[in-house]
């Protein structure tokens, strides 16, 4: 097991590099001038070279890719061309608004959606099963934006429960994490049925029930193990798009995250903060990969590793 | 049997009990603290070193300058109490204010005046406004409380550009200690409110200094500057009362927030002004009839209605009415007929196809290229929209490097003239010397009298004779219609009614000198 995780690590540096290298040419082909952006419309065309020279636009392209991994290997990720403040700086003051946010969403649409997932899967065909499922359609088809309009309308402004905006305290993170709770815990939802679906009609489970096993003891002792795996999948990939800032969500609520950094960021052109958060979103999404992987083996003693 | 049911009550059991926690739970508000709701977040607090116009207005919070405007933006003295000027226009002796202070507790005096200018000036230190304040050679300390500024040449927009948000008194302590990179993280003026945290993106929050040289304010004990982007998000602030002053407000919801009774919607005039542009160096916007044609078939006041939803007013010239020396020479009539009977006259009279591009690519600007198109249509020119965002705007229009390839035709923009009189609302749009990729004058406009007149008005500090320059400029740019002027906008905002003192000036930017909270 241990070897499996360090050869998956190892894996990471070369992924890395490759990834750094596209995105850093990617980034430069788009159209634009930051300097000129940086430096506005009324900027006199001397001011723009200064600006130019301030942010090291004026050398060539692979002199700054070189200066560019220089500073990736000594943890310096270079100045927010807009900002100038440290890169690092700005990614982690936003990090851990986006963490919180992303884990308090998923610790209640995953309880939720499993919640109904293995419900509507147990009562098939019947009304837990039609309401449960009626529920995880419209969580997907409601666009988020509109969803947080609306929480935010009825439970802020008119009846004036929690804070419209805000994440000083617990109150701040009710609406925003329901509104992205809503569409993980119908995907959630619609993956937990149909993998539960499955696994209730496999053998084992009709050998079990025949062994004289009550219905909870079959369906939570031994079918749920196994149904898992593809929900614990999915459960990965959504924490990994959470992670990555829900722009829509963080717009509506004013929500401090990576979201809308990225999106300010690519409005501004401005690189380093581009190279570095997709660097570090490319990393996230690796690191929940192993993760997911390793849960795997844990889950279910059957997949285990040479 | 059904587990359903038990777990079902438990849960909720629960979420009431949340529920119930939240109600009951009330936050109360003690020190007269105010929240301002702002469209974006802030670039820096370095106003040498900002180009939008909200950052400055934010510094104002902790910063002064030497001049100031007012909230309809007539020039004023602050730091400042007089100056004189050498009669070739080119050394100005300004006499300072007594008995300031820095929110450090070091004094203000001519030294820091020299301190300041010399650091924008100083192009090692590559401050995005060295451009406007390069016009300044030297400094120098007369007295405790005199500075003499001598420019390289004469220029006579120069207290203007002083006024300008970004020319402010910033602690020469204090830069010392940050430097010039970062004092932006650490600032301390001379203003009413001294810097205490920004918790970038969320807020920046300054509190009252105690030792303000205006006695009696600031008359709050703190603002909260909070950047919003969604506008309806804004929206809900100001009805929660989490916020008490908000701008811009967009124009859907005017209405909404009209209707509440404890929040008051502003409309103030601007000096913001939406013109199209065309081409003059491309067919067929070469010949002047058809920039005539194209300017007689825009109903104005119908644009106002449908793109701004009346918070516009129709251009009236080439310079808003609030900016000095401007001259009314319109509004451009609105003549079907005529614009028809023009093309024709030119050789076009089926109309032509062209491209109109939109500056900016948010709602209203979309609103406004539509209706330009539909109007355009009617006279027989079928244009193509394109909605540029900011890279591609840069890249087509702004830093095209050759004027005689350059890819624009009809282009919808507008332009604030910040420093509040002509000559920053006419040489960078109007004059040749500001063909792109240099400045903005994207209609490639060349006339050598108005080009003269533009240099003469610089050059004389006798105001008789910049109005009178300044106007021959105007109405020889009106005769030759490079542009179609729209609109006038007018700036939106809402406060609480318990919220007095705090304005929009016609710049966009904020006065909050006599800000006040019931």
């Amino acid at each position: 097991m241990t070897r499996y995780v360090l050869s998956r690590l190892a894996g990471l540096v070369p992924t890395l590099f490759l990834i750094g290298v596209l995105v850093f040419l990617f980034v430069h082909l788009l159209p634009g001038d930051p300097a000129r952006l940086a430096a506005g419309p009324d900027a006199t065309p001397e001011t723009v070279a200064l600006v130019r020279k301030d942010l090291g636009l004026d050398r060539t392209i692979p002199q700054q890719f070189v200066r560019f991994v220089d500073g990736v290997l000594h943890w310096n990720f270079g100045r927010s061309l807009s900002t100038k403040r440290p890169v690092a700086e700005e990614i982690a003051e936003r990090f851990m608004p986006t963490f919180w946010l992303t884990v308090w969403s998923m610790a209640w649409s995953v309880t939720f959606g499993m919640a109904i997932g293995v419900a509507s899967a147990v009562w098939r065909n019947r009304w837990p099963d039609r309401l449960g499922m009626t529920l995880a359609v419209s969580g997907i088809s409601f666009p988020a934006f509109a969803l947080g309009m609306v929480l935010m309308q009825v439970f802020a402004v008119d009846l004036g429960w929690v804070p419209a905006v805000g994440n000083d305290d617990w109150r701040g993170y009710i609406l925003p994490s329901l509104t992205l709770g809503a569409a993980v815990a119908a995907i959630m939802a619609r993956f937990t049925r149909s993998s539960f679906v499955d696994i209730l009609g496999e053998d084992f489970v009709r050998t079990a029930r025949a062994k004289g096993l009550d219905e909870r003891h079959v369906v939570i002792k031994h079918a749920m193990r196994n149904a898992l795996i593809p929900v614990v999948t999915m459960m990965g990939l959504q924490f990994g798009f959470l992670l990555g800032g829900s722009i829509v969500v963080e717009k509506v609520f004013n929500w401090p995250g990576l979201g809308r950094l990225l999106v300010d960021a690519v409005d501004m052109r401005d690189y380093p903060v581009i190279q570095a958060l997709v660097l570090l979103f490319s990393l996230e999404f690796i690191a929940i990969n192993l993760v997911v992987d390793v849960l795997y083996g844990l889950i279910n003693p059957a997949i285990r590793f040479r | 049997m059904n587990p359903l049911p038990r777990f079902a009550a438990a849960t909720l059991a629960a979420i009431a009990t949340a529920i119930a926690s939240l109600v009951i739970a009330v936050p109360a508000y003690a020190s007269k603290d105010v929240v301002f709701a702002v469209a974006s977040t802030f670039t820096t607090t370095d106003p040498y070193d900002a180009n939008d116009t909200l950052s400055q207005a934010m510094a104002k919070s902790f910063y002064e300058g030497l001049f100031g405007f007012d909230k309809d933006m007539k020039l004023i003295p602050v730091l400042a109490e007089s100056y004189t000027v050498s009669p070739d226009g080119l050394t100005y002796t300004i006499k300072l204010r007594h008995g300031v202070r820095f929110q450090d507790g070091t004094d203000f005096n001519a030294e820091a005046v020299k301190v300041n200018f010399d650091r924008v000036t100083n192009p090692d230190n590559k401050l995005k406004r060295y451009g406007l304040y390069k016009i300044i050679a030297k400094t120098e300390v007369v007295d405790e409380y005199t500075a003499r500024v001598t420019l390289k040449e004469p220029f006579s927009a120069f207290i203007n550009d002083l006024a300008h948000p970004s020319g402010v008194m910033i602690s020469p302590a204090a830069l010392k200690k940050w430097g010039s990179k970062d004092i932006a993280f650490h600032p301390v003026g001379t203003g009413p409110f001294k810097f205490v945290e920004w918790r970038q993106p969320d807020y920046l929050k300054v509190e009252k200094f105690d030792g303000y040289w205006r006695k009696g304010y600031p008359k709050v004990d703190s603002i909260t500057w909070k950047p919003v982007v969604d506008n309806n998000s804004r929206a809900a602030l100001m009805q929660t009362g989490e916020a008490q002053f908000t701008f811009p407000v967009p124009y859907e919801l005017a209405q909404v927030l009209k209707a509440k009774t404890d929040l008051e919607l502003v409309a103030a005039p601007s000096i913001v002004l939406r013109y199209l542009s065309m081409n003059t160096l491309q067919k067929p916007f070469d010949d002047v009839r058809v920039r005539e044609a194209i300017a007689y078939a825009i109903n104005k006041e119908a644009l106002a209605k449908v793109a701004f939803s009346g918070y516009a007013v129709p251009a009236d010239g080439v310079v808003p009415d609030a900016v000095e020396y401007s001259v009314k020479l319109g509004p451009w009539p609105y003549d079907v007929a005529k614009a028809k009977k023009l093309l024709a006259e030119a050789g076009y009279p089926n109309g032509f196809e062209t491209e109109l591009w939109s500056a900016y690519n948010y709602s209203t600007a979309q609103k406004v290229a539509q209706f330009l198109q539909q109007q355009l249509q009617q006279v027989g020119i079928r244009t193509k929209i394109t909605m540029l965002e900011a890279g591609q705007r840069v890249q087509k229009v702004e830093s095209w490097p050759d004027p005689k390839t350059a890819p624009v035709r009809l282009y919808y923009v507008g332009w604030s003239s910040s420093t509040g009189e002509a000559d920053w609302a006419l040489r960078p749009l109007l004059a040749s010397e500001s063909w792109p990729p240099t400045l903005f004058n994207t209609a490639y406009y060349r006339n050598d009298q108005v080009d003269t007149d533009i240099k003469g008005a610089l050059a004389t500090t006798d105001k008789t004779e910049k109005a009178k320059l300044y106007r021959d400029a105007q109405e020889r740019i009106w005769k030759d219609a490079p542009w179609a002027p729209l609109v006038t906008e007018e700036l939106l905002s809402a406060h609480n009614r318990r919220l007095t003192g705090v304005y929009v000036m016609p710049d966009a930017s904020f006065n909050f000198t006599d800000i006040d909270l019931r």
